[in-house]
């Protein structure tokens, strides 16, 4: 986490000031802007501010960008939005992509495999942005043309779990779309692999019905693949959807990240990257921890 | 399985019903919903504004000395704050105002027991002195700069000391009662009488500033007719009715001249449309105002289109659905919705322009001059226009737009280098030593990433190709290109720029030798005799002495070609009917409209989803609201 750090530190080659103080500003202004923000230090103090801050989970800097406004602030608002986005997406993908991929699994070879194939790698060769602009354009617009009244938001957000459905379904939807194709051939391909194991002849051989061979044995047999495939995933739940958010103007963490990128707001990317960094490393550790749940041959020592 | 697709398709049941429960039209309230083409504004502390963003959303708290009057054309100053125009001293340096009497600030917890007081002189001392305090970080000292008497000196003084001291005199600002006061400036400068209407200089209560310190940015307190109720960062601003506003009113009818013409231009379009029905009426008419942000073109369009929008600029990539291409005309299914289109033309500049310290493309002898002419004689901007613009923008001759003085009559000069001549551009180049080009180095381009550009820039290279020069077409961010403009790195740039007010004086500041790199001359142009031609006009107020100076000045710019151009925007504005009195404009980083004096809303309610209410709001959903939004 240190080293991501300290690269980031040194891969702010570009001045940020000039841009940010604009056309008309004079040297003595952009002068004073970076003396107030501290980029006339040298490097290495930088850094090491930058690390106390991190350790001390002091998130109290002033946006660059937004005077006013502190980093803790922004995460304070952006993250639990984007959680509403993205829980709720991973979780309808990996129930969803589970269970195509087992249906798929079941009928290897057959058209219905087939079928299932083909839609997944189709799903995979759309670009995220087409769906965004057409789920919008059909899912919100002409729905709510045809329906004669608004169906779901086409843009914005409004707090409070009972507006949930009219702005996040959509793009809840779209996310779960987009992903199932990459994650069915994924769940496919592990359950594939667990149909031609031993176990599963026993379970036949025992008398064991369809959905409890797949459910019961193959299902607990699979989560090793399918925990270390959500536990990646789980930093990401937090930087939200950059795209959605930004298409449907939801004020989340991606949109907040993405705007902080484009006006090269550091307090906000340095903090992100840092909590991104802190998260991944716990949902390694978690995943162990997992593992040892769902699979009783493997111990932590 | 069943039991699990069973429980989704209840939850989705559930979502729908949930999801489409309409509000009705938010409890009688007059609401407008606007768009903002951006993430919204930084900051709402006007001395660390600069944006029009940033001014748009500051005009509903906070006002300014003058503004332009509403409706009028070409754009005319009157007083806001004042009782009267500043009364100017003849040799034009002593200002002396008579501020209003009945304006007060809004009522907040930064004043005892939470009422807001009334406005005095030294508000605006006070808000001016703002913009010289480094602390503030203030984006907007250019205005102030070698300006006022006294000024400067006293900003590098408490810059100097250890507390920044708003008390000390400026030999220049002189408080003569509480609503009475006068500026000496060091010349006549015309300009400043513009700047009194930037938002930049808009009044700020001291108690506010020194109260929320940091966080003022956040919580704006001022005289305007809205106060801030809520600001959702890059998504979504809420302005409700300042219940105390002064007796500001709606604009009354001039009425025609004795002669029968127009008192001002459009007078008569202005009362067909209906716009003096709420003459004398008091402001503002509306109770809120909802700004929405957009980032992206789409979703703002089709928010229009459903009517959740009062009014849109046209993006580029809607014109043809909206508009018929080759007459620009309204398409009929738009007409008979009611909706109205507004063009606007914005007074603006965009333009290519080359370091004249380059040493290839630089420089004032007749070779250097000779290739600059023949690069701006290849490069086509019609074709431009017609691939980027749907032919809708301005293009002229010279540094000038239209609707100013010194604008070329139909925008064209028989001497200009306008392109594409490409024979022209080839002699040109035989007499400059560089015979088809042979021998001219890689012209490096310096331009912003921004949408679109890349492919302007294309074209760019496609053209001057045609007569053997090579474009090395840099894609930067901006803060890089700003960056490479202070440094005078950047050879050829492309940019553009939007007046601040409206006076072509503005434009030809862009080429005085002692604005050069890093201040606002970019092209680090320096020729004498324009420079004391500047130094004159600065001083003079409009005559047609002055427009002939100007005219000068402008065709020693086309000359000498540090810049090549040149293109001025139209924005197509559409505008529901339910939306009365609504004039739009875009210039001088003014609003896009100017909210404050708008909007009588008709009784046709908006289109609005209010997921807020419950179910049960469904079912009694009126059906005539159905009718008048689809």
């Amino acid at each position: 986490m240190a080293i991501v750090l300290l690269v980031m530190l040194l891969l702010r080659v570009r001045d940020p000031v000039p841009g940010m103080m604009g056309k008309q500003a004079t040297v003595e202004d952009i002068a004073n802007k970076r003396e107030e923000l501290g980029l006339n230090r040298p490097r290495y103090v930088q850094y090491f501010t930058l690390l106390q801050q991190m350790v001390t989970f002091d998130f109290s800097q002033e946006l660059w960008t937004q005077p006013g406004m502190t980093v803790g602030e922004l995460l304070r608002k952006s993250v639990p939005i984007s959680l509403l986005l993205t829980l709720p997406a991973l979780f309808l993908t990996t129930v969803i992509s589970v269970c195509i991929g087992m249906i798929s699994a079941y009928a290897r070879g057959r058209l219905l495999d087939k079928i299932l194939v083909f839609f997944a790698v189709l799903g995979m060769s759309i670009s995220f942005l087409v769906y965004i602009i057409f789920g919008q354009y059909f899912g919100s617009y002409q729905l709510g043309r045809l329906v004669g009244q608004p169906v779901f938001s086409i843009h914005g957000y409004e707090p409070g779990l009972q507006n949930w459905a009219y702005y996040m379904l959509l793009p809840v939807l779209i996310s779960v779309i987009v992903s199932m194709g990459y994650n069915t051939r994924f769940y496919r391909a592990v359950m594939v692999e667990e149909t031609t194991q031993d176990y599963i002849t026993t379970a036949w051989s025992k008398g064991a019905s369809t959905s409890k061979i797949m459910f019961v044995h193959m299902l607990r047999n699979a989560m090793i693949p399918i925990i270390t495939r959500i536990m990646i995933t789980l930093p990401l739940l937090v930087t939200g959807s950059i795209l959605l958010e930004r298409f449907f103007g939801i004020p989340g963490m991606g949109d907040a990240l993405l705007s902080a990128i484009s006006n090269n707001d550091f307090p906000v990317i340095e903090v992100f990257s840092s909590i991104f960094a802190g998260l991944f490393i716990c949902s390694i550790i978690l995943t162990d921890v997992l593992y040892a749940v769902f699979d009783p041959r493997v111990r932590l020592q | 399985m069943r039991r699990l697709l069973a429980q989704l398709v209840s939850v989705w049941c559930l979502a729908m019903v949930v999801g489409c429960s309409p509000s009705t039209e938010d409890n009688g309230e007059k609401v407008l919903y606007l768009p903002m083409e951006t993430a919204g504004p930084n900051s709402l502390d006007p001395v660390k504004g600069s944006s029009q963003y940033d001014s748009r959303a500051s005009s509903y708290v906070y006002q300014t000395l003058l503004q332009y009057k509403y409706l009028h054309r070409p754009l005319e100053l009157e007083p806001l704050l004042l009782t009267e125009m500043p009364e100017v001293s003849e040799d034009g340096k002593l200002y002396r105002f008579k501020l209003r009497q009945d304006v007060f600030f809004h009522d907040d917890e930064c004043f005892p027991e939470g009422k807001g007081r009334r406005l005095v002189s030294e508000d605006f001392f006070y808000s001016l002195k703002r913009m010289a305090s480094k602390k503030n970080q203030p984006k907007s000292w250019w205005l102030m700069a070698d300006t006022i008497v006294g000024f400067d000196e006293f900003k590098a003084e408490q810059n100097e000391a250890n507390e920044f001291d708003y008390d000390a005199p400026v030999e220049g600002m002189k408080i003569l009662n509480d609503h009475e006061f006068e500026i000496q400036l060091k010349e006549p400068f015309y300009r400043f009488t513009y700047t009194l209407a930037m938002f930049q200089t808009a009044v700020v209560p001291r108690e506010a500033v020194e109260h929320y310190g940091k966080k003022f940015s956040r919580h704006p307190v001022g005289t305007g007719p809205f106060l801030l109720k809520e600001w959702e960062a890059g998504s979504s601003m809420t302005f409700v009715k300042n219940p105390n506003y002064w007796e500001e009113t709606y604009p009354n009818d001039p009425g025609l001249n004795k002669d029968g013409s127009e008192p001002y231009l459009g007078y008569l379009r202005d009362k067909e449309l209906g716009f003096y029905q709420d003459a004398g009426k008091k402001l503002p008419i509306i109770d809120r105002v909802e700004l929405k942000m957009f980032v992206q073109k789409q979703p703002m369009w089709l928010k229009f289109r459903i009517r959740e929008l009062d009014y849109t600029a046209v993006p580029a990539e809607n014109f043809s659905e909206a508009y018929i291409k080759r007459t620009q005309k309204l398409r009929k299914e738009y007409a008979d919705m009611g909706i109205r289109s507004e063009p606007v033309p914005l007074v603006d500049l965009i333009y290519y322009g080359f370091n004249m310290e380059d040493e290839d493309f630089g420089g004032y002898d007749d070779r250097q001059k000779w290739l600059r002419q023949a690069i701006s004689l290849a490069i086509d901007w019609e074709e431009r226009n017609e691939a980027f613009y749907n032919n809708l923008n301005g293009i002229y001759d010279g540094p000038i737009p239209a609707s100013l003085a010194g604008h070329p009559k139909n925008g064209s000069l028989p001497y200009a280098y306008r392109g594409p001549d490409l024979a022209r551009a080839r002699k040109l180049l035989v007499k400059a030593g560089y015979p088809e080009g042979k021998g001219v180095p890689k012209l490096v381009f310096f331009t912003s990433r921004a949408a679109r550009l890349a492919e302007m820039a294309e074209m760019s290279k496609r053209h001057l190709a045609k007569i053997g020069i090579e474009l090395d077409v840099r894609l930067v961010d901006f803060s890089t290109l700003t960056d490479a403009l202070r440094n005078r790195r950047a050879p050829f740039f492309g940019l553009s720029w939007v007046s601040d007010y409206p006076d072509a004086e503005n434009f030809l500041q862009l080429f005085y030798g002692p604005f050069k790199s890093p201040s606002s001359n970019n092209f680090n142009y320096d020729r004498p005799e324009y420079n004391k031609l500047y130094e004159r006009i600065r001083v003079m107020s409009p005559s047609s002495e002055r427009t002939e100076l100007y005219e000068q000045m402008r065709d020693m710019v086309i000359e000498d070609a540090p810049m090549i151009g040149s293109m001025e925007r139209t924005r197509y504005f559409l505008i529901n009917k339910r939306l009365q009195n609504c004039k739009p404009i875009e210039s001088f980083k003014l609003a896009q409209v100017p909210q404050r004096q708008i909007a009588e809303i008709s009784q046709e309610p908006i289109n609005r989803c209010g997921p807020t209410l419950s179910a049960g709001s469904f079912t009694t959903f009126p059906s005539s609201w159905r009718l008048c939004c689809w």
